[in-house]
Parts: C-alpha cells; structure tokens; sequence
C-alpha cells in the first residue's frame, strides 16, 4: 500500500523538477513552448513506413535530459503510462497491413512497421510534452500560453485541472492510508469497501476543493491566475529555438540517417 | 477608524443539512482590539468566521465592516481589509512552493513583482521559515504549514486579522513565536482557539460560544476566572489561572486578589 501512497505522491514529480536551476530551466517559457510544438509538428509529420528518419529527433529529448539534469527513469516511466493507449491505437497495422519489405533478404511486414513507427512518434511527443514540463513547470507554461493571446479561460482550466489532479490524489492517499493502518493484513482494499471509498472520495475532493477555493478568493482571486512577471526574452533565448527549428527543419528535409550511410559507404569504397 | 470596526447583528445561520449552527449572535469589535472566541467542539467558531469573511452568507442578520454590509458585492473590498488563517492549513496552502503561495494574495492585487517579492520575504520572515521558501508546502510539517499559511495571509498585510486556532499543533518555541507575532500587530484580531492561556495572554476581549449562542462576552480576566460559566460551555479555567498542582496555592492573576490568599510562605 505504501507504494501506491509513494507513487501517487510523485505526481509532483514534475513540479519539483521544473524548480531546477539548469541552463534549459533559465530559458524563457514562450521559446520552449515553441520549440516543442515545432518539434511535435516535425515528429507526426513524417510518413507511415519513414522509420529511419525519424531516428535523428531522439537527438532532442537527449540533449534536453542530458542539459536540464533530468532523472531519466521517472519520466520514461510516466512515458510508459500511455503505452497501452498506444498499443491500442496501433495494434490495427499489423493485422490488417500484410504488405511486406525486403531489407536485404529479411522480409518485413509493413504492418509492424508502421506500428513501431506510431509507437516511437507517441512515445517521442509524449517524452517531449513531458520535457517541457519538467524544465518549465506548469505556472510558466500557462504564462507562455498567455503570452501567445491564448484566452485567459483555457490557461485558468488548464492550471486548475493541474493542480485539482493534485488535491484528487492527495485525498486518495489519506483515505488509502486511513484504510491500510486499520487493515493491516490485506493486500490493497477488500471488495466490500470499494463503494463506500470511492464515494467518500468523491465526497471529500468536492468539499476540499470547494475550500481551496474560498481560500483562493479571501485571498483576491478573481479568475486571473498570476504567476508573477516574466523577464524579457534574450538573444539566447531566440538562439536556443532558432538552433532547435533549424535542425529540425535539416531532419525533415534531408534523411539524415540515409546520408550519414551514403557517406560511410562512400568512405568504404 | 472607524472602518475597522466589525460589527454583527442577530446573525443566524443555518447549514443546508438543516443543521443550526449561528443562532442570534450579536457583538461589536473596535479598531485595534483584539478579540479572543472560546467555545466547545462544535460550538460555531469557525462558522462564524466564515459567516464574518463572506464565504458563508447569513440566513438572518448582517455583519458590518466598517460601515459596509458584507454583501456579494462588496466582497472584494471586504476580503482586502480582512485576512484569514484556516482552520486547517492545507486548505489555504495549494502553489508549489511556500513562496509563490505567500505571493498569491499580493499578486492578486496586481502588485509590482518587486513588492511582492518584499512582502513575501517580509511575511516569511516574521513567522520564521524563511529558509522553506523553496519548498513545496504539501511537504511541510504541520506546524511549518500552519507557519506558511500564516505568512500567506501577513503578505496581504490586511487590517483585520482573522484566525482559526492558530496555534493548535505547534511546539513550544513556534506557539511562543506565533503570540509574539500577534502581539505586535496593532491592528484589529480576532482569535479562536482552546488554547485559553493564549487568549488569556492575548485578548482583552472575550465572547464565549455555546451550542451557537454568545453565552457571555466581556473582560477576558473576568471570563476566563469564572469556573462556573467555563464548565457549562465544556471549557475549563486555564492553567495559568488554576491553583499551583504541586503545593495548591493560588497563583497571582493581573487584578489584585484578596490580601491573605497573596502571600507566599
Ligand atoms: N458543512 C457543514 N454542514 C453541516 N453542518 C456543519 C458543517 N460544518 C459544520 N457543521 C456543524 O456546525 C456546527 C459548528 O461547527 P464549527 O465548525 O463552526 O465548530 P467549531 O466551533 O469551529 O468547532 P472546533 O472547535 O471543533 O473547530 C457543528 O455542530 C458542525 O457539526
Ligand atoms: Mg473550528
């Protein structure tokens, strides 16, 4: 049971990464933003069967987990969270796509191809979305979103599901641990209990969230969610989208991996 | 200044359950007091400072801020002369760290991000937990929570300081340090707590609540010693007041007692 409690307090996880001091951290939240929407745009971009190109964008994720000092672990982790939604969406390919390659004598089914090419396109913008919120925490996105005229109602939905997700798992984690102490013999929660857990929570996270709120409002909100002021992007921070929009463009245009082979080959002969 | 008066007229609430938990309570707080609202369990304490903020509206009365009624209406002005400390900090405490949570109320009023920064550092300061700034508040100790959500209300800097048992779960040290703070703030206060020895060291003022009711309100010297009134409200003579347990003598209270009972051997 401690385990669920443990993971179920990670879900911070990302909040306290993004409080980092690294050189990506200090970029300015509208850039980042930027960048990874071009680089979601790049990712879907390329065809069904176009594996092979799609290899230079793990250069992305690498040098943003290498530069902001991420855990590697737990993200691929939260990564793995959607594989099965993945799965499920690209699982058809294979069955109903019997067309095969030949790759040197090894034949190839262009079902599977395809599927693996849908599975590392979700997994790279999933690792991608996560990235970004890692190294920029969702108070500076919903200011970058801001930033980009995005209206005031989406941003305060958005910061609000957030954080209400947080409230959520909270009061799962009281009630679980009420539960566990009292019964300390089984593993998980009986049966008999379900019904009455689930309501209690329902219950519950209503009537926490409904104080939070007031809290909020004794304290002056009035549907305005502000983060405090933003500096001024710097040549750096242009820099920093301008390299990443420039290799990406290189990636779609050129099949990288192709002309890194043609040159070795050149080289052999 | 008169608009830091606080003023309630038969005021009645009443929760949806059906539940009566404010029946016709009427009281007046001036400028500068500080008010200390003792009671049982359940007796409508923290109702009743809902009902004075304005998140609980009246079923019957009205509750005066100075000269303005609290009203859907004038909530805003309402919630910037008043500030207050829940009951339970985790519902006050909800940013990601202590230091953007301290920052929210300032940042509402379209502060300039330095004067935020100086009030928050400022709030932080005062109530001692500087160095958790950085941190994120659902990690805090109870105590360090309460401290947070504390500074989360200072940084507003309102006139009225409004507060639920401020010092139920703190050590020693911190209880001392948070009646310090209250102490010297000069503006109107207005306490619940079971922590009698605090109201007694911090109010000059007490109204004392049963079963929704004001069962007696007046000097809290005169209250807090009246062991009849305190045991019929489910509360007790605080400690300070009681006999010595060790040798049983009567301890010597701010007014002066009968002339014999103040000798000491
Ligand atoms: N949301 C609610 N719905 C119905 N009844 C409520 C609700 N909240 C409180 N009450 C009832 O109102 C009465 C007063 O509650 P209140 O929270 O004001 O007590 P209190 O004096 O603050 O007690 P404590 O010292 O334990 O904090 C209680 O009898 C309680 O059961
Ligand atoms: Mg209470």
């Amino acid at each position: 049971m401690s385990n669920i409690i443990n993971s179920l307090y990670n879900i911070r996880l990302l909040d306290d990464l993004a409080r980092k001091e690294t050189a990506i951290h200090k970029i300015h939240p509208l850039m980042k933003l930027l960048t990874t929407v071009v680089y979601l745009t790049v990712v879907v971009s390329f065809g069904k069967y176009e594996i092979g190109s799609l290899l230079p964008l793990f250069f992305y994720p690498v040098m943003v987990f290498a530069l902001a000092e991420l855990p590697v672990k737990p993200i691929l982790l939260r990564v793995l969270f959607v594989a099965p939604l993945i799965i499920g969406i690209g699982i058809l390919n294979p069955l109903f796509d019997h067309q095969v390659f030949y790759l040197g004598g090894i034949t190839i089914s262009r079902g599977w191809v395809a599927f693996f090419s849908i599975f590392i396109k979700c997994g790279l913008t999933v690792t991608a979305a996560m990235l970004l919120i890692a190294t920029t925490g969702m108070d500076g996105l919903a200011a970058a979103l801001r930033m980009l005229k995005i209206p005031r109602l989406f941003v305060l939905q958005l910061l609000l599901t957030y954080r209400y997700i947080s409230v959520l798992m909270e009061e799962v984690a009281r009630i679980l641990r009420a539960y566990s102490l009292r019964a300390p013999e089984q593993k998980g929660v009986h049966r008999n209990a379900w019904g009455s857990l689930a309501g209690q929570l329902i219950l519950r996270t209503f009537d926490r969230a409904q104080r939070v709120y007031e809290a909020m409002c004794l304290r002056g909100f009035t549907g305005e969610y502000n983060t405090g002021g933003y500096e001024r992007i710097r040549v750096w921070d242009l820099a920093y989208l301008a390299g990443w929009v420039s290799f990406f463009a290189i990636t779609k245009i050129y099949n990288i991996p192709m002309f890194i082979g043609s040159l070795l080959t050149g080289v052999v002969k | 200044m008169s608009h830091h008066k606080l003023e309630v007229k038969d005021l009645h609430y009443i929760y949806p359950d059906g539940h009566k938990a404010v029946n016709d309570m009427s009281f007046c707080i001036y400028h500068g007091e500080s008010v200390g609202i003792i009671g049982a369990n359940g007796a409508g304490k923290s109702t009743l400072l809902m009902l004075l903020m304005g998140v609980l509206f009246p079923c019957q009365g009205e509750v005066i801020v100075g000269d303005v009624h609290v009203t859907k209406k004038t909530l805003p002005f309402i919630r910037q002369r008043l500030g207050m400390v829940f009951q339970d900090p985790d519902d006050q405490l909800f940013m990601t760290t202590v230091y953007d949570d301290v920052a929210f109320g300032p940042r509402n009023y379209k502060l300039e991000e330095k004067e935020v920064e100086n009030r928050v550092l400022q709030a932080l300061d005062i109530v001692g937990i500087l160095h958790l700034k950085d941190r994120a508040p659902f990690k805090l100790s109870g105590g360090e929570k309460r401290a947070a959500a504390i500074a989360s209300v200072l940084s507003m800097q309102p006139d009225i300081l409004v507060m639920d048992e401020p010092t139920a779960g703190l050590d020693p040290k911190s209880r001392r340090r948070v009646m310090g703070l209250l102490k010297s703030f000069e503006h109107t206060r207005i306490i619940t707590s079971h922590d009698l020895d605090m109201v007694f060291d911090l109010c000059e003022r007490t109204i004392v609540i049963k079963d929704g009711e004001i069962a007696a309100q007046g000097l809290t010297s005169e209250i807090l010693v009246n062991a009849e009134l305190m045991d019929s409200c489910g509360l007790e003579v605080p400690l300070a007041l009681q006999n010595c347990p060790v040798c049983g003598i009567r301890k010597t209270v701010k007014q002066p007692r009968k002339k014999g009972n103040d000798e000491t051997p």
